[in-house]
């Protein structure tokens, strides 16, 4: 809006900051690094950064799925109650050899997603209302599996591969979960920019009735990203498990804001076609770091969350005025 | 050419709309809540053997908050927007209301009472404000805001406690087996302030603002304010949700997840009431209906002998069974 009256030189970096968003983003990272460095002793050091990798990468993984919804224009709220049931399947069943643990963790992320796909792409039913639903009845699900002889009754015990992988070191400051995130990044960022289904992804959030009209089936779209989109979950919430040590039907719940504060600061227009993951791996690195940050101030948890809202508040604020990408009007 | 007789054309005149049709359009939707709560109500009669002045009591004490908070969300939506932060708001204002409430004669309790929705107007205003201000989409705000305000409502009342007066409990949601209360107050502020506001210039602005932003603004609506004060009117709305469940309880609990879940519901109770969420239509009696059907699941489960944990799967599983069948009600209008 702005940048139209704004003089030459400020449109050219404003239209740099729009054209790359990584660029800003960038330095917003390493000026909040720089600063809780100063709060936080070791932030430089080997087990800074690795903490730092470590504790983005579910979260990194978690905005994955919120970034593939959102190009579409929609949301996925179920992503964490995805996350938590996958995680519990997964120790509840580990006598069974992580295999088929594993498997059955991921069979739950599918089946999250074909619903949830069906109900959005073939009934057209609002991706919020529709995910929200899907929340619900997963929580449900959880609860009535584990009281009394429920089917997740039983004893819990995490998978000894989730524990290497989710919080072993590869070497110096490199967690090993970050290779997960490297393929999941890649595959991402690949897909979105050179397969054919990444631009239907864009297309549809773009203008879906010009899509139906060139014949893109819009269905089918929505019907991956939602399946990708919970499958994605599932992962994020192993891994969460990995990390916590634990697992919990409500561990990852926290973990909803800021899944969609992490795609919204990296550029994800919540009303789609607009955004990619190179900008949401950022963000999801920028809240670890702020998180780390307001742990190192000596407040009460209270606080921390006031400040937290409004921190994330302002930087979306920031990024949208900066590059004039408005909602609505 | 003019004297040439001319054939006789018929242009199809559009058949005017009867009253009822008309009605069947407008309310048909919230007239199929009506029904199935009527039909929800009686089910749960017939299942206690005495269904009387307490039940009914419990059912609609219980379910206020909730119903107030369909109302605020209604708003909300109806202007063109979402609020994530309706669930926070209340738990924020049920944290205010038990802290300064405790041990106080009934004077200063309506005094605080006034004061704090007073207050949930104002943050409300603001989120409202930041919103139009920013351009920054309404989910994002509210889901940052509700952070903020579930921190605030641990800054207020660190763990559960706080209280209140006895008498205003009583004024509020009534005694163990007077309904009258909370019926009378739930009626009165849709009478008295949600009719008048819906007829109201404001409150056809709010319609028009919501069903399209740029043809409202070209008729001269004020867009901005306008979507403020339906944000104002959110915070009214959830302030008073906040108020009851002070006086349901008797006391403060800062809970997060309490909000979240809340809020979550009053979406549900949103979309099963027949407010598009695309904004632009609906009114405030269907959500309310819509939130009374969602709370008598889990007692009609109980009733039933199930484990009321599957209420849970119930209500998701309605939720989506009800906009799909919405969605496909609208199929041969859209194609029509």
């Amino acid at each position: 809006m702005s940048a139209t009256t704004a003089a030459p030189a400020a449109r050219d970096w404003r239209q740099i900051l729009v054209d790359r968003p990584a660029v800003a983003l960038s330095g917003v990272l390493v000026v909040l690094y720089v600063v809780t460095a100063t709060q936080a002793p070791g932030m430089f050091s080997f087990n800074g950064v690795r903490s730092t990798l470590l504790l983005a990468c579910p979260l990194a993984i978690l905005a994955a799925s919120q970034t593939l919804c959102m190009l579409t224009g929609g949301i996925d709220l179920s992503t964490v109650m995805t996350a938590n049931f996958a995680a519990y399947v997964a120790a509840n069943q580990s006598g069974q050899g992580p295999l088929v643990a594993l498997g059955l963790a991921l069979c739950v992320g599918l089946a999250v997603g074909l619903v949830n796909g069906i109900g959005v792409g073939v009934f057209k039913v609002n991706p919020l209302i529709m995910t929200l639903g899907m929340a619900s009845v997963l929580l449900g699900v959880v609860t009535v599996g584990l009281v009394g002889d429920g089917f997740l009754s039983g004893s819990t015990r995490l998978l000894p591969v989730l524990r290497t992988v989710a919080s072993g070191t590869l070497l110096g400051p490199v967690p090993t979960n970050l290779l997960v995130w490297a393929v999941v990044a890649a595959a991402l960022i690949f897909g979105l920019s050179r397969t054919g289904l990444g631009r239907a992804i864009y297309a549809v959030g773009d203008n879906p009735v010009a899509c139906r009209l060139a014949g893109i089936r819009i269905w089918q779209v929505l019907l991956a990203v939602y399946l990708l989109s919970a499958v994605l979950a599932a992962l994020g919430g192993l891994l969460f498990s990995g990390i916590s040590g634990s697992v919990g039907p409500d561990q990852t719940n926290a973990y909803l804001l800021p899944s969609v504060a992490a795609a919204v600061i990296g550029g994800t227009s919540i009303l789609g076609g607009v955004g990619g993951y190179t900008g949401t791996i950022l963000g999801a690195l920028i809240l670890t770091v702020l998180n780390r940050l307001l742990l190192a101030l000596d407040t009460t948890e209270a606080f921390r969350q006031i400040l937290y809202g409004l921190i994330v508040l302002a930087l979306a604020w920031v990024y949208v005025r900066v590059t004039g990408q408005r909602g609505g009007s | 050419m003019t004297a040439t007789p001319q054939a006789e054309v018929h242009t199809p005149l559009p058949r005017p709309s009867s009253r009822l049709e008309r009605f069947g359009r407008r309310q048909g939707w919230v007239v199929g809540v009506a029904l199935l709560l009527a039909a929800l109500v009686l089910w749960r009669s017939s299942q206690i053997p005495a269904f009387g002045a307490f039940e009914v009591r419990g059912i609609v004490a219980g379910t206020m908050t909730l119903a107030l908070l369909a109302m605020a969300q209604s708003v909300i939506v109806i202007s063109g927007g979402i609020d994530l932060s309706v669930g926070a708001m209340m738990v924020l204002v049920n944290c205010i209301a038990a802290r300064l409430m405790l041990d106080q004669d009934l004077g200063t309790v309506v005094l605080v009472a006034v004061l704090v929705v007073v207050v949930a107007m104002v943050i409300s205003g603001l989120i409202g404000t930041v919103i139009v201000v920013s351009g920054v989409p309404d989910i994002v705000v509210t889901l940052a805001a509700s952070f903020a305000l579930a921190g605030l409502a641990l800054v207020v009342l660190d763990g559960p406690g706080g209280g209140t007066n006895l008498r205003f409990q009583e004024l509020l949601v009534g005694g163990f087996d007077q309904p009258w209360p909370a019926i009378l107050w739930l009626t009165g502020v849709l009478l008295v302030v949600w009719l008048p506001f819906k007829r109201s210039r404001l409150g056809v602005a709010t319609y028009a603002v919501g069903s399209d932003r740029a043809a409202a603004f070209l008729s001269g609506v004020r867009v901005g304010r306008t979507r403020v004060i339906a944000y104002v009117m959110g915070g009214f709305f959830s302030g008073l949700a906040g108020l009851v469940t002070t006086a349901f309880t008797g006391s403060g609990e800062p809970r997060a997840s309490i909000g979240a879940t809340a809020t979550l519901t009053s979406v549900a109770a949103v979309v099963l009431g027949g407010v598009a969420l695309l904004g632009g239509s609906g009114t405030l009696l269907g959500p309310v209906l819509a939130a009374f059907c969602l709370a008598l699941i889990p007692p009609l489960m109980l009733g039933l002998g199930w484990d009321p944990n599957y209420a849970e799967v119930a209500r998701g599983i309605i939720i989506i069974v009800v906009v799909m069948i919405g969605g496909l009600l609208q199929i041969p209008r859209r194609s029509r």
